[in-house]
């Protein structure tokens, strides 16, 4: 390891926070304040007794952290989350307002590079007790068998170094506890063991229009899977969630407890087991011993520099933070993957206006989905797509209409005043490892001194391709229901790859228990150690992930 | 109707004093007022939704949102040339500033920007499709984040305290307006 600053005896710190652009420093100067902490609450102890080391710290609260937290403090030992973002009271914090939601999303400036640069914020990031399930839209489809098998099936992208087996126990699981909202059978695996808790939740106006123009053209659908409560759901740890009231407003914060964010499933579960939550602690360093070994990390919290020792970490921060805290300091890089095959699923959506008069504010966004195009007959492509109704919220409509069409002028209000006529399809795509597709840290540095990741991302031929079987299609079934000035954005959505889970610490981060090939006690989990993307949304894959590499580690304690 | 969380979002953004500008000097800001009275036209109020003080206070308190393109400077500075080079396209095409030409005139400046053939220094250092989708975009999103502009499409989701129980096509609860056109 070159050029590490030894800080304190047997403590590596190659990180050198420093800031650099005067204009930065001036305005830190000025709103320098940081954040204080809740009122009311304790101030955590700046200098935690070095003594005090406990089993596992968790960076990060989503998806990835969560699962694997309450997991770890139901079998006894002794837990600490540290999450960067604030924790909110859902019920009394959250506005029905898109700009006043904006704490829910990461918005620390990343830089967006290649022929597609991929929108970052509030498109695909989140911070916060909970992570990035605060915003999701709660659409929750399992992956596949082949998803899993894409270098198998077509001799291009990667295998998991597992099969499907080992997730579905955890998606059964999954689905039970949180309570997930969807079709039994299911259609396009109709042989689960297990069916979803809860019946569909009901069809909003995009949906029907979608169902309809599909029955015309042959094309199965089914009421989606969704992580939102279609009744009432007892909750082991919180109690009764309340059912979703169709208010539409999922990817700006659910103030209902009906979506299963993490912040009312796994974390209170956590909790009511001894797990620790720490929120607005920004971790920026990892420290290691002369063997390599993980001893603790060291964040950021309310002005303060706190310590927390630990004999395991768990990294769970996101396919853009993992692995910009294992680039800055210098940690697992043996492999040199660390940060490579950033992957972002094709997301084109295609709308247009109707007459009927549909409210695209109301009801669960994703309401309908077809899986028929999972494997295309007349693809020309490797992998494959679903296709999803979509709800749309004014200000996130508005934006994407503007940068997409560019209208402005009288064209553009004339266009926005037909809001209440508008609906959206859209797919989510399997998306092709590729080298020149990366993160990166970048020579500019954020408000807090530290390098800003720079991701390059050029959509290849297997995504271009993708894009133009799935905009024809989607257009044909947009006119077949009626649809008139139909349009199509092209955007890309999740952020996936960057420490990619694999059988040899040659071409992997991560082994495929999720521990880091470079260091015994670091494991990491989250949408970044995925080998390949998948052709469904990958939350409820990253929780499945997480549980499993719960269960991993616990195994090999015993 | 709506959460006291809700209310308390709308209110303030409905009850906004109009903004002394800090980050821009005042011949910026009247220039970045003149282009947004041409992308956003709002004769038709008689008192235009402030669309551009939120962007000179994202811009003096150096906010963020997420994401920036790698193409583009940091945000201060493309604001800064871009808007300069809005000015340098007037002066090209019409022999003046951009506040003095009449609207037919600016609106043609803009479109040379948004075709990305306008002339100006400015548009060496910055890509001129780009600023102009951030700029449109910023300010669309300041737009429809008014209470009045979401009154004008017709939104009311935020007024969802009772739940929407009725969401198909057609089927609206008494609280929610006909039609808007």
């Amino acid at each position: 390891m070159p050029d590490e600053e030894v800080l304190e005896e047997g403590v590596l710190n190659p990180v050198k926070p420093e800031i650099q652009d005067p204009l930065l420093q001036a305005i830190l100067e000025e709103n320098g304040t940081p954040a204080t902490a809740p009122t009311g609450e304790e101030q955590p102890n700046p200098l935690p007794n070095p003594t005090d080391i406990v089993d596992c710290v968790v960076i990060g609260t989503g998806a990835g952290g969560a699962p694997l937290l309450a997991r770890l403090a139901m079998a006894g030992l002794k837990v600490v989350a540290l999450e960067a973002g604030p924790r909110h009271d859902a019920r009394k914090d959250y506005a029905t307002d898109e700009k006043a939601q904006a704490f829910l999303f990461w918005n620390d400036e990343r830089l967006s590079a290649g022929q597609n640069p991929v929108a970052f914020g509030r498109n695909n990031s989140g911070t916060g007790v909970g992570g990035s399930t605060l915003h999701y839209t709660a659409y929750t489809p399992r992956a596949h068998r082949g998803d899993l098998k894409l270098h198998t099936e077509f001799g291009q992208g990667v295998d998991w170094p597992f099969g499907i087996e080992e997730l579905e126990p955890y998606y059964e699981e999954l689905e039970h506890f949180m309570g997930i909202s969807g079709p039994t059978p299911y259609p396009w695996d109709p042989s689960r063991r297990k069916g979803y808790p809860l019946a569909p939740l009901p069809l909003n106006g995009a949906a029907l229009l979608m169902q309809k123009a599909c029955a015309q053209l042959g094309i199965q659908t089914s009421p989606a899977a969704n992580a939102a409560l279609s009744a009432r759901y007892y909750q082991e740890g919180i109690g009764w969630r309340e059912a979703c009231t169709n208010r539409g407003f999922c990817q700006a914060g659910c103030n209902v407890g009906a979506k299963a964010s993490m912040d009312v499933t796994f974390l209170p579960l956590a909790e009511a087991h001894g797990a620790e939550i720490r929120a607005d602690a920004f971790v920026t360093e990892i420290e290691r011993d002369a063997q390599g070994r993980i001893t603790g990390v060291v964040y950021e919290q309310y002005g303060q520099t706190v310590r927390q020792r630990c004999k395991n970490l768990f990294l769970c921060a996101g396919a853009v933070e993992t692995p910009r805290l294992l680039l800055l300091n210098e940690l697992a890089l043996t492999s040199g993957q660390v940060g490579k095959h950033f992957m972002a699923h094709p997301g084109v959506q295609v709308w247009g206006t109707f007459p009927e008069d549909i409210r695209p504010y109301k009801g669960i966004p994703g309401g309908l989905i077809s899986e028929d195009t999972h494997r295309p007959k007349d693809a020309d492509f490797a992998g494959g797509y679903l296709l999803q109704s979509i709800g749309v919220m004014p200000v996130t409509f508005a934006s994407q209409m503007a940068r997409g069409r560019k209208l402005w002028g009288p064209a553009l209000r004339d266009y926005m005043r037909s809001y209440n006529h508008i609906a959206g399809i859209n797919i989510l795509g399997d998306c092709l490892p590729h080298a020149s597709n990366f993160l990166e840290l970048s020579d500019e540095k954020d408000a807090r001194g530290l390098p800003k990741p720079r991701l390059h991302f050029t959509a290849q031929e297997n995504e271009q391709r993708m894009n133009r079987h799935a905009e024809k299609l989607m257009r044909r079934i947009w006119e077949a229901a009626g649809a008139t000035d139909i349009w199509a954005f092209e955007r890309y959505a999740h952020v996936i790859g960057t420490a990619r889970m694999g059988k040899s610490g040659d071409d992997a981060v991560v082994n495929p228990d999720g521990r880091a090939f470079d260091v015994p006690n670091l494991y990491i989990c989250d949408n970044s150690v995925f080998p390949s993307a998948l052709s469904v949304n990958p939350a409820l894959t990253i929780m499945a992930l997480s549980l499993r590499t719960a269960d991993k580690f616990l195994a090999s304690l015993r | 109707m709506v959460t006291p969380a809700t209310r308390a979002a709308l209110q303030a953004r409905l009850d906004a004093p109009a903004r002394e500008p800090q980050f821009f000097e005042p011949e910026t800001y009247a220039l970045l007022q003149a282009v947004a009275a041409r992308l956003i036209p709002q004769s038709d109020r008689a008192q235009p939704i402030d669309i551009v003080g939120g962007i000179d206070e994202r811009l003096t308190e150096g906010k963020a949102d997420g994401w920036r393109y790698d193409a583009m400077p940091p945000d201060r500075e493309a604001y800064r040339l871009g808007l300069g080079g809005i000015n340098q396209a007037a002066e090209a095409l019409f022999q003046q500033p951009f506040v003095g030409l009449p609207e037919a005139q600016q609106d043609a400046v803009l479109e040379a920007v948004a075709a990305g053939t306008a002339p100006g220094a400015n548009w060496q250092q910055l890509p001129i499709a780009r600023f102009f989708e951030e700029m449109l975009a910023e300010l669309t999103e300041n737009y429809y984040a008014h209470p009045l502009a979401q009154e004008e499409i017709g939104y009311v989701g935020m007024a969802d305290v009772p739940g929407w129980p009725h969401i198909q096509p057609g089927q609206l609860e008494a609280r929610e307006p006909e039609e808007v056109k």
